[in-house]
C-alpha cells in the first residue's frame, strides 16, 4: 500500500514535470553570451573549464570541501575499522598473475592519461576532476590485483596528500581575496594559477576518490 | 570581511585534519573566537553602513556568484558564532581524551561552521545547494561518529531524509534554471513576476517542501529526535541550536526573495506553513511532555520550537514579522543549545538518561539545573527572556491583523512548555534515592550551558539592537 502510494506520487509529479515544461518560453538570461564573452578573461580556451575554476570557482571550492569532507566522516565514524573487524568471508579470487602483469602494464598509460588530462583541461574537454578519477581507478585497479593493500587509518603524508588540494586551493582564495575579490585571478596568471589549483586538486581528488574505495575494502591477507 | 567568515572555519578544519586523530583543539577554539570577532564587525559594519555585497572572482551575478551580507544574514552569522563557541569550549571538557567520537570530531565542526556561514551569504541558488551539501554531510557525520548501531541508524535516517531534501531543492533548482537561466536570487526577483510559468510554481513547492523537510518541521520531523536525542551532548546543542535554522532561513529567504510576487498572487498560501507550525507546536510539545528520556525530551521541545518560527508567514506583510522571527531563532537557539548542554552534563554526572533518574539533582549540580531552568524560562516565553520578546511581538502583529488563532497558538505553546520544563524541575528537586551517586563534572561543562542560559535570558533587554540589525538591507 505505501509503497502503491509512493509510486503514484512520483507518477502524478512526472506528469506534472512533462505538462508544465511541454510550454516553456526560451530562458531570459543568456549566459552562454556571457561565457563565450569574457573566455578570454578567464585564462583558459575551454568554457568549462572556465566556469568550474574561474567564474564559479568558489563553488568548485566548496565541492572540494565536500569531497574531503565524505572522506573524514568515514574515518569519524570508524567504518574503515568496524568494516575490517567484522568481515569474515573473503569473496575475492585469489590472486591471479595475469591481473597482476596487466595491472602493471596499464598504471604507468593511467597515469600518463591523467597527465594528459589535466593539461588538456585548459582548450578541451578534461580537468582535475577527470584526471584525479583515472587516477583513483588505477589506484582501484592496483588493489584489486592485490598490488596495494587497502588503507587502515592514514598517516600524516596521506593526510597531507588528502587535503593538500584544498589547501592550495583556499590559499590562492586566501591571497586573491586579500588583494581584492576572493579568486579574483590578475589577467596574465589566471592560467598559471588555474594549472597550479587543477595540479593540485589532480592529486587530491585522486588520492580522496581512492580513499572512499580503499578505507572501506578489507584486506585480511596483510594487514588484518 | 564576510568572506574570511567562510574561508576561515575551511582553513583551521582542514589544518585540523592534517594534525591528525584527536587533534586541534586549540586551533579550532582560536579560529571559532576570530570568527565570533568577525560576526560582531560585520554586524556593526552593516548596522552602520547599509548591505554589504562581496561579487566572488570580480564577475558579479548573473556570470558570477555574489555574496550579500544583510542584517538578516548577519543575524544569523551572529547567532552562530556565539554559539558555537561556548560550545566548543563545552565540547573539549564533555569528551574523554580517547573518546572516539572526536577522532576527527574538530574538522567535522569547522566544515560544518564553513557550511553555515556560506549558507547565511549566498545569493546563487545553486551555490545553496552545495552549502547545503557541506552542511548536511557534516552534520550527519558528527551524529553518526562514534557512536553505536543505534546512533548509526539514527544517523543514517537523517541521512536519506536531509538527501531527499537537497534531492527536491535541486530538482527545483534545475527547474528555475530551466526557465529563466539563471540562479541569482538578485536576478530572479525582478524575473518571477505574477504570471510566472506554471514550472516555477513546482519548482518553488519542491524547494519549499524539500528545506522544510529538513529543518524538520511537522509532519517532516520523523527524522530529528533520535537524531538529536541519540548524538553526544554538544553535538545535539549545536544541530538544535543552529543547523535547523539554516534550512528555515531558506525557505524565508526565497519568501520573501525570488518568490515573494508568487506569495502575493496565492494569499492563501501563507497559511500552509503557519498550519504545519501549529501542528508542530501541539504535536512536539505532547512528545515533550510523555518523553521519558530526557534529551528525548529536549529534542521533541526542538520540534515545537520550530513551529513558531513558521508561524510569521501569514504576518509577513507587517514590518515587525522578520524581526519576530529572528527573536525567536536566537532565543531558542541559545535556550536549547544551554539545554542540551546542561542535559548533557546532568547524564555524565548521574549516569542515568531518563527523567526519572534526575532526583536530587538539584542538590548536587545547582548551577546546571538553574541553566536548564533559564533556559526554560526562555522556552516558555516569560520576561525578559528573548523568548517573551519574541512572542510578545508575535501576538501583538497577530492581533493587530485580526489573526486570533495566531495568539492563541503562541499562549497555548508557552503553557505547554512550562509542563515539560516543570516536569524536569520537579523531578530534580525531589529527594535523592538513597545510594544514587553523582560523579564530579569540570567547572567548565556547568558555566558554559550557564553562560548561554543566562544569554537568552538577557538578550531580552538588549533586543532592540538585535531588530535594529535585522531591519537593515
Amino acid at each position: 500500500m505505501k509503497r502503491l502510494l509512493v509510486v503514484l506520487g512520483a507518477v502524478c509529479l512526472v506528469v506534472l514535470l512533462l505538462g508544465a515544461m511541454h510550454d516553456l518560453a526560451p530562458a531570459s538570461v543568456e549566459l552562454h553570451a556571457a561565457v563565450a564573452t569574457n573566455l578570454t578573461a578567464s585564462g583558459v580556451e575551454h568554457p568549462v573549464t572556465a566556469v568550474l575554476l574561474n567564474f564559479r570557482g568558489y563553488d568548485t571550492l566548496l565541492e572540494i570541501a565536500v569531497l574531503l569532507l565524505a572522506l573524514i566522516v568515514i574515518l569519524a565514524i570508524g567504518m574503515d575499522a568496524t568494516i575490517s573487524a567484522e568481515a569474515t568471508v573473503d569473496v575475492r579470487p585469489l590472486v591471479n598473475p595475469v591481473l597482476q602483469t596487466l595491472a602493471k602494464l596499464v598504471v604507468p598509460l593511467m597515469i600518463l592519461v591523467a597527465v594528459y588530462l589535466l593539461w588538456a583541461g585548459s582548450f578541451r574537454p578534461g580537468g582535475a576532476f577527470q584526471a584525479g578519477a583515472v587516477l583513483a581507478a588505477a589506484a582501484v585497479l592496483l588493489h584489486l590485483a592485490e598490488l596495494l593493500p587497502s588503507w587502515q587509518s592514514p598517516g600524516v603524508k596521506l593526510r597531507l596528500g588528502l587535503a593538500g588540494g584544498f589547501l592550495i586551493f583556499l590559499a590562492v582564495g586566501a591571497v586573491s581575496l586579500m588583494q581584492g575579490a576572493l579568486l579574483e585571478y590578475p589577467l596574465e596568471q589566471a592560467g598559471a594559477l588555474i594549472l597550479l589549483i587543477e595540479s593540485g586538486l589532480t592529486v587530491s581528488l585522486g588520492l580522496i576518490l581512492a580513499g572512499l574505495f580503499l578505507l572501506l575494502s578489507r584486506d585480511d591477507g596483510e594487514t588484518s | 570581511m564576510m568572506v574570511w567568515l567562510i574561508l576561515l572555519p575551511l582553513l583551521w578544519a582542514s589544518l585540523a585534519f592534517m594534525l591528525g586523530p584527536s587533534r586541534g583543539v586549540w586551533l579550532s577554539i582560536v579560529g571559532l573566537a576570530a570568527q565570533l570577532w568577525l560576526a560582531f564587525a560585520l554586524a556593526a559594519e552593516i548596522v552602520g553602513s547599509g548591505a554589504a555585497m562581496h561579487a566572488v572572482g570580480g564577475w558579479g551575478a548573473p556570470l558570477g556568484i555574489d555574496l550579500v551580507a544583510d542584517g538578516l544574514s548577519a543575524a544569523m552569522l551572529l547567532l552562530t558564532q556565539c554559539i558555537a563557541l561556548p560550545l566548543a569550549v563545552y565540547a573539549h571538557a564533555y569528551f574523554k581524551r580517547d573518546d572516539p567520537a572526536t577522532t576527527y570530531f574538530w574538522p567535522l565542526v569547522g566544515f560544518l561552521l564553513a557550511g553555515l556561514n556560506a549558507l547565511f551569504l549566498s545569493t546563487d541558488l545553486f551555490n545553496i545547494y552545495v552549502t547545503l551539501e557541506l552542511l548536511g554531510l557534516a552534520a550527519v557525520g558528527l551524529v553518526a561518529a562514534g557512536g553505536g548501531a543505534q546512533q548509526i541508524a539514527a544517523a543514517l535516517r537523517y541521512l536519506f531524509a536531509t538527501l531527499v531534501g537537497s534531492g527536491a531543492y535541486l530538482l527545483g533548482v534545475a527547474l528555475i534554471y530551466g526557465t529563466y537561466g539563471t540562479v541569482s536570487t538578485v536576478t530572479l526577483v525582478s524575473l518571477i513576476g505574477a504570471d510566472a510559468p506554471d514550472l516555477v510554481w513546482i519548482a518553488g513547492g519542491l524547494m519549499v517542501l524539500g528545506l522544510m523537510l529538513k529543518t524538520a518541521l511537522f509532519p517532516f520531523h520523523f527524522w530529528l529526535p533520535p537524531a538529536h536525542g541519540g548524538a553526544p551532548a554538544p553535538v545535539s546543542a549545536l544541530l538544535s541550536a543552529v543547523v535547523v535554522k539554516a534550512s528555515f532561513y531558506l525557505v524565508l529567504r526565497l519568501w520573501i526573495g525570488p518568490f515573494s510576487s508568487l506569495t502575493v498572487v496565492a494569499s492563501l498560501v501563507v497559511w500552509f506553513p503557519a498550519l504545519l507550525g501549529t501542528l508542530a507546536v501541539f504535536w512536539g510539545s505532547y512528545q515533550a511532555i510523555r518523553a521519558e528520556r530526557l534529551k528525548m525530551l529536549i529534542a521533541y521541545s526542538t520540534v515545537a520550537q520550530l513551529g513558531y518560527l513558521f508561524l510569521i508567514f501569514p504576518l509577513l506583510a507587517s514590518a515587525g514579522a522578520l524581526q519576530a522571527g529572528i527573536m525567536q531563532a536566537f532565543a531558542h537557539g541559545l535556550a536549547k543549545a544551554a539545554m542540551f548542554a546542561a542535559a548533557g552534563t546532568l547524564i555524565k554526572a548521574t549516569g542515568q538518561e531518563m527523567v526519572a533518574g534526575l532526583a536530587g539533582v538539584a542538590e548536587r549540580l545547582p548551577v546546571t539545573l538553574f541553566a536548564f531552568g533559564l533556559a526554560g524560562i526562555t522556552l516558555m516565553g516569560l520576561p525578559p527572556s528573548a523568548g517573551f520578546l519574541a512572542k510578545w511581538q508575535l501576538i501583538e502583529l497577530a492581533l493587530s491583523q485580526q489573526h486570533w488563532v495566531i495568539a492563541f497558538v503562541v499562549l497555548v505553546g508557552g503553557l505547554l512548555a512550562a509542563v515539560y520544563v516543570f516536569r524536569v524541575l520537579r523531578q530534580a528537586f525531589l529527594l535523592a534515592p538513597a545510594g544514587s551517586v553523582v560523579t564530579p563534572v569540570p567547572r567548565t561543562l556547568e558555566w558554559t550551558a550557564f553562560g548561554l542560559a543566562a544569554a537568552s535570558v538577557l538578550l531580552g533587554l538588549r533586543g532592540v539592537e538585535l531588530m535594529q540589525l535585522v531591519g537593515v538591507t
